[in-house]
């Protein structure tokens, strides 16, 4: 009997050197073994022919697989299919940065992602962290079964929230540790830090930063103890973060030492009816100031080690002791004079507190200074002041700096201003818009009216839209902002569509 | 008043994603002015960069576009963005055509009236009779040389060949100068098979096998029965004009639209839409060319995967029948359930012989399965609650069908063949999504 593999093997080399002579075929190729051609090479060629319809009749013979898990059921219904178009269109052709506004409504109202999108979504937020957290709201129980199976995608769905297991703090990865000591934390704050100081010495540097800054959740006098003995920690990083949350317990021998400190640098000195502030330079750090975070050494050469010193030193102490000492409020002593030119080093301290205290007086009234030095190291930009202000304040602020077109300062301002945005800085985006739009050099407002059109109000969507088609369409030739414009219009119109699509 | 279009209805119009994209853009009111509607007419002024608008109407009985714009994608984005608003109520019903669409509508009857009327050229019987022997000589001529070519590569070995990727072109071409087109097709693909890796000298003998199985078939085109002589003459290249086919009589059926699929790396690029009868369980494919692999004009191109078209169906001679060419239309693609699944896998494999049975030169055969897809190496699985499982070959994103399944059994439709199943639609709920 001549099968399939001995007919390949005569072919091959060439029945001219290997002659093969087929008497029989294997059935059912069989019953046809008369009618093969008295020619060799016809024969081989016929047995060919019937032997490969055999085999392509009959070949796929059905292999067991095992049997895979089920995907539990979903309660919550999937996203309308118009609305799922317009996602999987942003997913292929952007912008991108538009999906995670869209998920989270969809989720608040209750949606989970189609099946079909699924892999699409996990995929780009893979490689896109801003897409995670909102994928993982949307994935559903669908989305947290395809994750299971695929690798990569499973700590997408894991970046919506860690469980809190039993024994994590025994055998879990560090994330899922630092969640069960939050959890803990929140719920018995002393039972978390007598764990945690139980074992920790035993932690790795990085672990104890990431489990110190978990106690700056319900911090109380009672945590001084351990943070004073933190400061005293190998890693630099670890009593940097013991230091930040001594300094917010104001009653704390910590705090008691930078005020100490910082009220032998300061002080009014009245002349008639002026006042100023005269600046006395501290003395050379000794072993305690060190261990309060006091770093000697400047970090670049233009600036002195004494003016260094100073401005940690104003920095560490809680704000509050500059009222009571030096006789006035926050708003008045910024506008005070600085004696010896030392303004941006007392300045650069008071912006490190307001910002690390989260303190909005401060913040305001350092603001309203408008303090620009040269470029220089440790100084907090604007933007970190503004971040302590009410949101409506930031957007007071941003609004401000595009009525005075100072736009170098505005796109960052405005990155500061979450969404949705309020009329008055509307208005004002609109203003800067209208006085460019004719200018044959315009302002690059590109950023600006990105941003816009993902953060205006969905309220308002539609008028904006309009609005901006028609500035655009009425825009004299060959300028450049009406492209923009219509980009932005036509994300507006996006947004607008796609919740429109979810009711 | 015709009912509007679904927008996947509209999109699959598109020639292209970046058409649909754009589309989708324009589909609001703010570009769009004097729009209109009638019951076969949709219109409307685009405004564009230039300083006069761009005159769009769309006849929907073709459907037929115009727009006076200079791109030259078919149909353009205003045409599309004009349906796509019009499809979701945006377009307000008008008692009659603006001016300038009520001229275009006039011409295109006029054209048509005319076209109607024009004489038929007579066919000279005798001169078309002359024609079909002198290519019937022409093509015995070629297949007896590929014949003498095909004896030699077995007497001489086929180890000659080892990694060549274009060893068969010579006789390719001599086949296309034979007029058999088909014939050259198959070689060119086996041209590439000694560079195909192991096991390729199986592969190119089957092939070998196959090609003098038709050779010897043709040889005896006058004794054969004639529809098997039909399936014959289809796979050597004879071409078979569409209007020869459309006095075949007509298969009255709702047809469901299985699925779609585009070759675009064929010698032209085409679509395949696979159909259904709803009533006879028939299957059928239509087939729709473009050179440019741009298929929005192409109203046989335009069936969304789920939707169910009534429709007279055409079959292309030979057996088992499956090419058809779409008739008289008696109304647009609905919405339509999943198709019910004919065949568990086992059953499905006999289809497949018997297939084989009638025409052993078939490479695929429409299917409609029910099974969980499994991953697998080196391919997926599509697996029976049995735990019985058949390859998935070809499948772009196979997580798209396991994210359908959530490890339940799916309906898919798509192309069953000797190595495998190849998916093409699958359905979610009762909505169909192209894999």
């Amino acid at each position: 009997v001549t099968n399939f593999p001995e007919l390949v093997a005569a072919a091959t080399v060439g029945i001219a050197q290997r002659p093969l002579a087929i008497t029989e075929l294997p059935a059912p190729a069989g019953a046809h073994v008369t009618i093969l051609d008295p020619d060799p090479a016809g024969a081989v060629l016929d047995a060919a022919a019937l032997l490969d319809a055999a085999r392509r009749a009959g070949r796929l013979m059905p292999v067991p697989v095992s049997a895979a898990p089920v995907a539990a059921p979903d309660a919550a219904p999937e996203i309308p299919p118009g609305a799922g178009l317009l996602i999987e269109e942003l997913l292929q052709h952007g912008p991108v940065d538009v999906v995670p506004e869209l998920l989270g409504a969809a989720a608040r109202a209750g949606f989970r992602a189609p099946a079909p999108l699924l892999p699409a979504l996990l995929s780009a937020a893979t490689s896109n962290s801003g897409l995670r957290a909102v994928v993982a709201d949307v994935a559903g129980e669908r989305g947290r079964w395809l994750a299971a199976q695929h690798p990569d995608w499973l700590p997408v769905v894991d970046a919506g929230s860690l469980p809190i297991v039993d024994d994590a703090w025994q055998i879990g990865r560090p994330a899922e540790r630092r969640a069960w000591l939050a959890d803990l934390r929140r719920r018995d704050p002393d039972a978390a830090r007598d764990v945690l100081a139980a074992g920790w010495t035993t932690e790795t540097g990085d672990d104890r930063v990431a489990f110190l800054t978990v106690l700056a959740e319900r911090l109380s006098a009672a945590d001084e103890t351990f943070l004073d003995a933190a400061l005293d920690d190998r890693k630099a990083e670890v009593r940097r973060t013991a230091g930040g949350l001594l300094a917010r317990l104001p009653g704390s021998a910590y705090s008691a030492r930078a005020r100490q400190r910082a009220a032998n640098v300061l002080s009014i000195e009245r002349r008639a009816l002026r006042r100023r502030i005269v600046v006395t330079l501290p003395p050379e750090t000794d072993d305690a100031a060190r261990r309060d975070g006091l770093d000697p050494k400047p970090p670049n050469k233009f600036l002195g080690a004494k003016a260094w010193l100073l401005v940690q030193i104003i920095a560490a102490a809680p704000l509050d002791l500059w009222p009571d000492l030096l006789g006035d409020r926050a708003d008045n002593l910024v506008s005070l004079p600085v004696a010896d030119d030392f303004t941006i080093d007392v300045h650069a301290g008071w912006r490190i507190a307001a910002a690390r205290q989260r303190d909005a007086g401060w913040a305001r009234a350092l603001l309203r200074v408008d303090d620009q030095p040269p470029p220089r190291p440790g100084w907090p930009s604007d933007e970190a002041l503004a971040a302590v202000l009410p949101v409506e304040e930031r957007q007071a602020r941003a609004a401000a700096l595009l009525g005075r077109a100072a736009l170098d300062r505005v796109d960052a301002a405005l990155q500061g201003c979450p969404p949705p945005w309020g009329d008055a800085l509307v208005n004002a985006v609109r203003g800067v818009v209208m006085r460019e739009v004719r200018a044959v050099q315009p302002a690059p407002l590109g950023p600006v009216l990105a941003l816009a059109a993902r953060r205006l109000p969905i309220e308002r969507a539609t008028e904006a839209a309009a609005d901006f088609r028609r500035i655009a369409d009425e825009a004299p030739p060959r300028t450049v902002l009406p492209a923009a414009l219509r980009r932005a219009a036509d994300i507006l119109d996006l947004r607008r569509r796609f919740i429109e699509e979810l009711r | 008043v015709s009912a509007r279009w679904s927008v996947e209805q509209v999109l699959s119009l598109a020639p292209d994603p970046a058409s649909a994209s754009a589309a989708r853009k324009l589909a609001q009111p703010p570009p769009w002015s004097d729009t209109g509607a009638t019951d076969t007419l949709v219109w409307g002024l685009c405004a564009g960069s230039g300083k006069t608008p761009y005159q769009t109407i769309v006849d929907l009985t073709g459907p037929a576009y115009k727009c006076s714009c200079p791109s030259r994608k078919f149909p353009c984005k205003h045409a599309l963005g004009l349906l796509l608003l019009w499809s979701g109520g945006g377009v307000p019903a008008a008692p009659a055509p603006a001016d300038y669409a009520k001229a275009w509508q006039d011409s295109r009857v006029e054209r048509a009236a005319a076209a109607a009327a024009r004489p038929r050229p007579q066919r000279d019987e005798q001169a078309a009779a002359k024609r079909a022997e002198q290519r019937a000589q022409r093509v015995t001529a070629g297949l007896e040389e590929l014949e003498i070519w095909l004896r030699d590569q077995v007497r001489n070995g086929l180890s000659g060949v080892a990694g060549s990727y274009r060893h068969a072109e010579g006789i390719a071409a001599r086949m296309i100068d034979a007029q058999a087109p088909g014939v050259a097709g198959r070689l060119r693909r086996l041209s590439t098979v000694p560079a195909s890796g192991d096991g390729w000298p199986a592969r190119l003998l089957a092939g070998y096998g196959q090609l003098h199985l038709l050779a010897r078939a043709h040889a005896q085109l006058d004794v054969l029965p004639p529809e098997f002589a039909a399936t014959v003459r289809s796979h050597v290249g004879y071409q078979v004009s569409r209007e020869s086919v459309l006095e075949e009589p007509a298969v009255r059926e709702d047809w469901l639209v299985l699925g779609v699929r585009d070759v675009l790396d064929a010698t032209i690029p085409t679509r395949r839409t696979y159909l259904r009868g709803r009533q006879s369980g028939r299957y059928a494919l239509v087939l729709a060319f473009d050179p440019q692999g741009m298929f929005g004009g192409n109203p046989d191109a335009a069936l969304p995967p789920g939707t169910v078209l009534a429709a007279d169906l055409h079959f292309y001679p030979g057996r088992p029948p499956l090419r058809a060419a779409i008739g008289e239309r008696r109304g647009d693609p609905a919405p339509a359930d999943p198709p019910d699944v004919p065949f568990d896998f086992a059953d499905q494999l006999r289809e497949w012989a018997a297939v084989l049975a009638l025409d052993p030169w078939a490479s695929d055969w429409p299917a409609v399965l029910r099974g969980v897809p499994v991953p697998g190496e080196p391919t997926w699985l599509l697996a029976e609650p049995t735990g019985d499982g058949v390859p998935l070959l070809h499948v772009a994103d196979p997580w798209v069908l396991a994210a359908v399944s959530g490890g339940e059994p799916v309906i898919v439709a798509g192309e069953w063949s000797a190595d495998g199943f190849r998916p093409v639609t699958v359905w979610h709920g009762t909505a169909a999504v192209p894999l």
